[in-house]
């Protein structure tokens, strides 16, 4: 008996936003399967990592923290793909605006004013665009693929931090411990929710996700990154550049990271660490996905990703459940997610073998 | 238990927890909750695997006394860990090891948030009310692993694989150095910084660039065998197990081991908090203690060398020798310690230069 994939002449617009719930849904049954069946606690496991982050009120805090960067990186991911640039070096360009954000942190150290954060914010997303840059560069002026040069990037980036804080941003208390100084008062981002770890961060990243949404859906924008896309050809009778769809999507994209990596390194962090690196910008990748390349379903996806950072953690400590369960619950449902976009686009079909009839 | 807006809001998490507890529910105390926080998992066979064979020893020790340990593997050090932390906290773990030596800016921030529970704070400098800090002298170990070095290096020249240039580390590079240069005075060693506890990838590559460079042992303060296995690979001299015995990675190269013995340490500590007389200290045991063993030396070695390395042993458990007593000079060759000063420990933890023989790294 054999199969084949046929293509379905339109994929279903409901199927489209059922599929990721779907896939989540698929992940939590057959994870408890799977774990059942190899002597754990299943049920319990996938209790832990999906349930408990949402009931216990404690947990909130964490989710709202650790789904914020991935939401405000996987924005810009799902813009850029959106027109079919491939950004894959969000880590990099992360850990970018992170590295410029300290840049101002520490040269304005002994400072004080309400204007170091805001001005560590812009050079944040300055450093992350600019950092993109050169992707953007690379593939227009010499029809470099982006996905190759962002991504060996990012393994760039992660020397260029260590080499700053072994020497020239050395934290002289640090007791030689690779690391910078703790930055002044005024370069850390306020909690908004006093007795929590809640920073300003978090309403940042749903203030982007609704600001991206509003400008994919009714501006000119949007709408260029969108037919460019889906359409190449129709893109360019239309008018609209190729080149300057992978500039605009490249500076948005790498910016956004950069403005998650000031707000990790100015809320989380509070000083340049070697660990600052923690693949927020991969993470997002499957956020934007898993979002539908919709700024609204990223907020959705962001939550749902940190729900399994954060309730892996609780299985390890309640049920002794490994942190390798954890990725694996990840891999799962991007692997339902996937498989599922494709059952949407195709459907299967039995292919019956022809027998030749012999005269 | 007072009712705090805190304690209420954890009745979910303790109903959850119930079924644990129906089975001692007429014993006469609630048994401690331990929590372990690792930076790697506890089948690294080294660092992390140290700690995780404390934690059982703590448990057979104590037996009903505690619960099962709680260990917590692959934390970052990072933001991530201070979740970790208030997630054993608020879990009703009253006493906690944090175990590397980036966790230290989390643990003072939760234990400020959290004063009943106790923290314990694993090669860290940074003490509270609530927060201990605790080590083991591995530089000890570390003499004799140099010892060893000095009599079968061919080339004399030895790699060391570090992760970040901290005072622990350095301190064990000097002392590695300072042993070998007392059996061949014209040793030296390059350390190679990796910026990471654990990656065997990274411990193999730098393991094969410094034995294409030259040298024929090699040492590791890093948390696997990695390091072992390329040198066993490649067939030099060898090389020594850190944190645990790594014989079965590397059965020729690894000339002997130093093991980390945190068992007693822990039993120590958790009697401390059920009894009430825990209090905010900081440990520092070593060879004498037991707290930092030599494991078996590989059957390869000399007697003449294992007896030599024996005897540098010997003198720092009964306290006749100390490897940091000068003279001593630094790496340009200036005389760093004077004839017959021996460095206190106050000196030894926050050492931030090398010894003559090494070549500082860039």
């Amino acid at each position: 008996m054999q199969f084949r994939l046929e293509k379905r002449r339109e994929p279903s617009k409901l199927m489209t936003y059922l599929t990721p719930v779907a896939a989540v849904v698929l992940t939590m049954v057959v994870g408890a399967v799977i774990f059942s069946a190899i002597g754990y606690d299943g049920i319990g496991a996938v209790r832990e990592i999906f349930l408990t982050p949402l009931t216990n009120s404690f947990k909130w805090q964490d989710l709202g923290v650790k789904a914020a960067p991935l939401i405000i990186i996987g924005v810009g991911l799902s813009i850029a793909y959106r027109a079919n640039v491939w950004n894959i070096g969000a880590e990099g360009q992360y850990v970018m605006g992170g590295l410029a954000a300290t840049g101002v942190a520490l040269a304005t150290y002994t400072m004080t004013g309400w204007w170091i954060l805001p001005l560590m914010f812009v050079a944040g997303m300055l450093g992350g665009a600019a950092y993109a840059a050169i992707p953007a560069l690379l593939k227009t002026r010499l029809n470099v693929n982006e996905i190759l040069t962002s991504l060996m990037l990012t393994y760039a980036s992660v020397q260029l931090i260590y080499y700053l804080v072994r020497a020239p941003w050395k934290d002289p208390m640090g007791m030689g411990f690779p690391q910078t100084r703790r930055f002044a008062a005024d370069a850390l981002l306020p909690n908004i929710i006093p007795t929590t770890i809640v920073h300003a961060g978090v309403p940042i990243a749903i203030i982007v996700a609704l600001i991206a949404w509003f400008v994919m859906s009714r501006s000119v924008f949007g709408y260029q990154m969108k037919v460019v896309g889906a359409a190449p050809h129709a893109a360019r009778y239309g008018g609209f550049s190729e080149n300057k769809t992978i500039w605009l999507a490249m500076l948005v994209s790498g910016g956004l990271a950069g403005m998650a990596g000031m707000l990790e390194v100015a809320g989380p962090f509070q000083r340049m660490v070697p660990g600052f690196p923690t693949n927020y910008g991969f993470t997002a990748i499957i956020v934007a996905f898993l979002g539908r390349l919709n700024p609204l379903g990223v907020i959705f996806a962001g939550i749902v990703m940190a729900i399994t950072f954060v309730g892996g953690e609780v299985a390890q400590t309640t049920i002794g459940l490994s942190s390798s369960a954890t990725g694996v619950f990840q891999a799962m449902m991007l692997f339902f997610l996937l498989a599922g976009d494709i059952l949407i686009r195709y459907r299967i079909k039995r292919v019956v073998p022809v027998v030749e009839a012999r005269a | 238990m007072t009712l705090t807006r805190r304690n209420v809001l954890k009745v979910g998490a303790a109903a959850a927890a119930l079924p644990l507890l129906g089975g001692k529910a007429f014993a006469q105390a609630e048994p401690l909750k331990v929590g372990f926080m690792l930076i790697g998992t506890v089948n690294d066979n080294g660092w992390n695997f140290g700690h995780a064979q404390g934690a059982k020893f703590m448990k057979e020790a104590l037996g009903d006394a505690v619960a099962e340990p709680t260990i917590v593997e692959n934390v970052p050090e990072g933001p991530d860990c201070e979740r970790v932390l208030r997630e054993l906290a608020q879990s009703g773990h009253k006493l906690i090891f944090a175990t590397s030596f980036g966790y230290g800016d989390y643990v003072i921030k939760v234990a400020e948030q959290f004063p009943d529970v106790k923290f314990e704070h694993a090669t860290g400098y940074q003490r509270s009310d609530n927060v201990a800090t605790y080590n083991a002298r591995f530089h000890e170990g570390r003499a004799v692993c140099g010892t060893i070095a000095g009599h079968l290096s061919k080339t004399g020249k030895a790699g060391y694989i570090g992760s970040f240039p901290i005072p622990e580390v350095v301190l064990g590079i000097n002392s590695f150095v300072l042993a070998a240069r007392k059996v061949n005075p014209a040793f030296e060693i390059t350390p190679v910084y990796i910026s990471t506890w654990n990656d065997p990838a990274k411990e193999a590559d730098a393991a094969r660039a410094m034995i294409d460079q030259g040298i024929d042992i090699i040492a590791q303060h890093t948390d696997g065998p990695a390091a072992l296995q390329v040198a066993e690979e490649r067939g030099i001299v060898g090389g020594f197990g850190q944190g645990a015995d790594m014989v079965a990675f590397a059965p020729k190269a690894q000339l002997t081991s130093i093991i980390d013995n945190w068992g007693p340490t822990y039993v120590e500590s958790a009697e401390a908090v059920i009894a009430g007389t825990w209090a905010s200290a900081d440990r520092w045991p070593g060879l004498k203690e037991g707290e930092v063993q030599i494991g078996p030396y590989n059957a390869s070695i000399p007697a003449d060398v294992v007896a030599a390395a024996e005897a540098v042993k010997a003198g720092q458990i009964d306290g006749s020798f100390n490897i940091f007593t000068g003279p001593i000079n630094d790496h340009t060759g200036a005389e760093r310690v004077a004839a017959g000063v021996t460095l206190t420990d106050g000196e030894l933890l926050s050492m931030d230069w090398y010894v003559e023989g090494v070549n500082p790294p860039a």
